[in-house]
């Protein structure tokens, strides 16, 4: 099967990470369910241009993980990830990219008032956009 | 990078040898069995005979090489080589007045695993006719052909000397997928050498890079992708030419000034190398990833400066 993954040549993060981070939100969101069969490490590693030690090392943290599992000679499946967990994964995702987002700010020399002042105008202007009283 | 035995496919020690005007080696490497090793290297830098030495059809002056199992100095058992698939760089041109079939046949005389079946789905895949004559073939056709028949034993060790030359986009993609295949089980083991970076960025978990008879080194693909890095850098106008202080740059690799006051080095240790120069007063301008080709590029400047 084929997974939506892309590299970004140009982060600094090791492909290994990339990778990683993608499948662990494709199972965390959903978009792979419990006992999705998983490609080979061989047709990712084609797949995503990178070699099969790096897909290897994806599968064996994700298996850690209790995010997969590999049955001998049949595949790696997804496992079951409880409902708890993955909530818990989409704060901490939104946290890593609003984090993100503020780094960029301050290597824009930005003061952190600054930067409040911007979050809330964006927030006002969705708000306005969306006509939804709950995102402030 | 420590293997154990079972984990090596081929294994170099010293290994020399000494052809007219063409010295091989001293070669020194483990190659990893159930990956996929790309032998890359300009034109006459030693891959095809690097192939003919696997496959026991070089004199070795001096070392010791290991093939599957077989250390192949002195006596040894030539049974290994029924383990190995190997496609030469050029087609033999006694094989002319054969076709592929007949070819095939002969092979399966010599390889107790020959697979009929697997010949015939890998002629079917690549669009063959297995009864034509191969010198009636095109180059892309009996590349074709002479790709399946070494396939369909499907040999432990796969050897290919330029695998692609001559086939066009869609015989390519074939290729890869039956490589692809080929290498599913996670046992099977395929060294390739090959001019086409794609191919590379595609198959290759190892890259064995060789240059002027030497190798410069066996990478993990993505550690040098991940490892390498080009950075700008500017220094700033009350500085005075500090090119000494950039020569001491963690992980430096390649450095050229690209105008006034600005540099390109290229580094394996980025956010050292990045630091450094930080605290150094320069400014980064950018930080890029690099592409294979010129990594290795670098490498053969570097292996140049230093001859």
């Amino acid at each position: 099967m084929w997974l939506p993954i892309r590299i970004d040549e140009q982060r600094p993060e090791p492909l290994y990470h990339q990778i990683e981070v993608q499948l662990r939100g494709l199972i965390f969101g959903g978009q792979l369910t419990e006992g999705t069969l998983l490609p080979s490490i061989r047709e990712l590693a084609v797949s995503l241009k990178c070699s099969a030690i790096t897909v290897r090392r994806v599968y064996q943290d994700l298996e850690s993980e209790g995010l997969i599992r590999t049955r001998q000679g049949t595949g790696t499946f997804v496992a079951r990830v409880d409902a708890i967990v993955k909530d818990e994964h989409r704060l901490e995702r939104a946290a890593e990219e609003l984090e993100q987002a503020i780094e960029a700010g301050i290597q824009l020399h930005c003061s952190i008032e600054e930067l409040q002042t911007i979050f809330h105008e964006i927030m006002v202007r969705r708000k306005e956009e969306t006509g939804k009283e709950e995102l402030i | 990078m420590t293997m154990m035995d079972t984990e090596i496919a081929i294994s170099l020690r010293g290994v020399k040898l000494q052809q007219d005007k063409f010295t091989l080696g001293p070669l020194h490497c483990n190659i990893p069995r159930g990956m996929i090793t790309a032998i890359v290297g300009p034109n006459g830098s030693g891959k095809s005979t690097l192939f003919r030495t696997l496959l026991g059809l070089e004199q070795v002056r001096e070392g010791e090489v290991d093939v599957l199992g077989t250390c192949l100095s002195g006596q040894h058992d030539e049974g290994y080589k029924t383990r190995i698939g190997f496609l030469a760089e050029n087609p033999h041109a006694h094989e002319n007045h054969f076709t592929a079939d007949e070819k095939a046949h002969f092979a399966s005389l010599w390889y107790p695993s020959w697979d009929w079946e697997r010949y015939r789905k890998l002629m079917r895949h690549f669009d063959v006719d297995g009864s034509m004559k191969l010198s009636k073939l095109s180059k892309g056709m009996r590349r074709k052909a002479e790709l399946s028949i070494t396939m369909a034993h499907d040999p432990e060790l796969l050897l290919l000397d330029e695998p692609s030359s001559g086939l066009d986009p869609f015989a390519w993609k074939t290729m890869l997928e039956e490589l692809t295949r080929y290498m599913e089980p996670g046992d099977r083991t395929l060294i390739l050498s090959t001019h086409i970076m794609e191919e590379i960025r595609r198959l290759a978990d190892y890259i064995l890079f060789i240059y002027r008879g030497r190798i410069l080194g066996l990478f993990e693909k993505d550690r040098l992708i991940d490892d390498w890095r080009m950075l700008v850098i500017q220094q700033s106008s009350t500085m005075h030419s500090n090119v000494e202080l950039l020569q001491q740059t963690p992980g430096l690799q390649g450095l050229a000034e690209s105008g006034p006051g600005l540099y390109r080095l290229e580094v394996n240790d980025p956010e050292q190398g990045e630091a450094y120069c930080r605290s150094c007063g320069f400014q980064i301008l950018a930080v890029q990833r690099m592409e294979l080709e010129d990594i290795l590029s670098c490498l053969i400047r570097k292996e140049e400066a230093r001859r």
